[in-house]
């Protein structure tokens, strides 16, 4: 090292885990898997395949290579509760046992697969990774959304879902978001004016409000403020509450500059879902999705409308995050101030579930609250948004 | 970071204060086992770890830094 790299930042770009974290994740909507066909999953650095028994109705999650001769099961046919491998047609049931091979005497002693916890809620199924095989404690569950399961479901629109595969990436940068408050305004063209975090157990919250840069027309969504509460119930899934304001139509419409016009304050209530699992190391499946509750005189059309536009805007969001993923590094050793949010205290709760149960300290658990001040940055970015405006305003030369 | 002390249930936390407005909270015990606010919303059926904050813990917070106990490191 010569003297002109003296004092010089060195990142240290770390390797992702060897393992993939402990805890339910999301593998999409049940209903898309209810179709009579097996589905393939790339997951956890192998290929599940979901599959619905015929009789039972449940969904079931199998490895999906075959243990006879390591057909894959996903390209097969549901045949009754069991999948029927393409090969040579063994048949595997929602437990993991072989339940017949018709061309054979008897089947072997010792016949079975892995068969994976699954849970259904919210009209999506979740399954259970543990490394060392142990099923979820009772605290560690997936919350029922109100919206869904509540007795005014009615009264919300149906899920919108969308996916996004990342590829070169391990799942820890999506996570790092929720304490990354300066990204926001950044990359996500809002001002984030509230930004708290709180870490707790196995969970991880970003509360936000924020209001949209005037400079940026994402073309989506509302025009007015957003309150945001959103949790990581575990390493991969984001229940996100979301109350966004809006201002005359409720059509999605959105106005170029500040409509400071509308006084009507009404507010819409929307719960947006961002979730993942690992396909590998170096790849994830991002999924989200959006169900919207109807406001006062909003048809069922308007209200399926509404999810669609939230999944749109998150969808155009998730697109430009993805962007920066594709071509920064991992880092281990962020360089931070005093306007970043939490990245340490953060990853130290990630940490919880990539290590054995028996390993989890106290302090990946022991509530954290970080409540940062975002004064100072918002002055600095409403100053430049202005000079955009106005360099704009004059290039497009205003009053003849 | 400096050891605060909520003064509704002597509840003890370490804070950090860059700030007037941002402020660090590393609590040093279960919440809901030791802290009043926490333990009677849990109770009621809340989870702790989406409660926003303890509004007592709060209070002695500024307080702290009101009466200098808790310095704000921003120069
Ligand atoms: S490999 Fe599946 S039945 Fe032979
Ligand atoms: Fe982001």
């Amino acid at each position: 090292m010569t003297a002109l790299d003296d004092g010089v930042r060195i990142i240290d770009a770390g390797k992702p885990p060897a393992r993939f974290a402990r805890g339910w994740h999301c593998l999409g909507l049940t209903d898309d898997f209810k179709d009579g066909k097996p589905h393939e999953i790339e997951a956890f650095g192998t290929k599940l395949v979901v599959f619905q028994g015929t009789d039972d109705g449940q969904l079931h999650v199998l490895n999906a290579y075959c243990p006879h001769m390591g057909g894959n099961l996903a390209h097969g046919t549901v045949k009754g509760d069991a999948v029927a491998c393409p090969f040579h047609d063994w048949r595997w049931s929602g437990n993991g046992r072989c339940a017949g091979i018709p061309y054979a005497r008897r089947v072997p002693p010792r016949a079975r697969t892995r068969a994976w916890l699954t849970l259904e809620r919210n009209k999506q199924l979740f399954v259970w990774n543990d490394p060392e095989g142990n099923p979820p404690p009772a605290e560690v569950t997936i919350p029922e959304i109100e919206g869904i399961h509540g007795p005014d479901a009615g009264e919300w629109s149906e899920w919108t879902w969308k996916t996004l595969r990342v590829e070169g990436s391990n799942c820890r940068e999506i996570v790092d978001n929720v304490v990354d408050m300066a990204h926001f305004f950044y990359v996500h063209y809002a001002f984030p004016e509230y930004f708290k975090n709180v870490f707790e157990g196995h969970i991880a919250t970003q509360y936000m409000e924020s209001s949209p840069r005037g400079d940026m027309d994402l073309g989506t969504l509302s025009s007015g403020r957003l309150r945001s509460d959103a949790s990581y119930y575990g390493p991969s899934y984001m229940i996100d509450y979301l109350y966004s304001e809006v201002g005359g139509g409720i059509d999605g419409d959105v106005e170029g500059g500040s409509g400071s016009g509308s006084e009507g304050g009404s507010e819409m209530e929307i719960v947006l879902i961002n979730c993942h699992y690992p396909i590998d190391e170096n790849s994830f499946q991002l999924q989200y999705g959006a169900i919207v509750k109807k406001l006062p005189g909003m048809t069922d059309e308007q209200a399926a409308e509404a999810a669609r536009l939230t999944a749109e805007g998150a969808t155009a969001g998730f697109e430009q995050d993805v962007e920066i993923w594709k071509n920064k590094t991992r880092i281990d050793n962020p360089l931070l101030t005093e306007e970043d949010g939490p990245v340490y205290q953060l990853r130290r709760w990630y940490e919880q579930f990539y290590v054995d149960a028996a390993d989890v300290k106290d302090e990946m658990t022991r509530r954290f609250e970080f409540e940062i001040d975002t004064e100072r940055a918002n002055k600095a970015w409403r100053s430049e948004v202005e000079e955009n405006l106005a360099s704009r305003a004059e290039q497009t030369g205003t009053g003849a | 970071m400096q050891p605060v002390e909520c003064a509704t249930c002597g509840n003890q936390v370490l804070c950090e204060k860059f700030s007037r407005a941002h402020t660090s909270v590393q609590w040093t015990a279960e919440a809901a086992v030791v802290c009043t606010e926490f333990r009677a919303r849990v109770t009621a059926g809340a989870t702790s770890a989406r409660i926003r904050t303890c509004r007592a813990l709060r209070r002695s917070i500024d307080d702290a830094v009101e009466n200098g106990t808790l310095e704000i490191t921003d120069v």
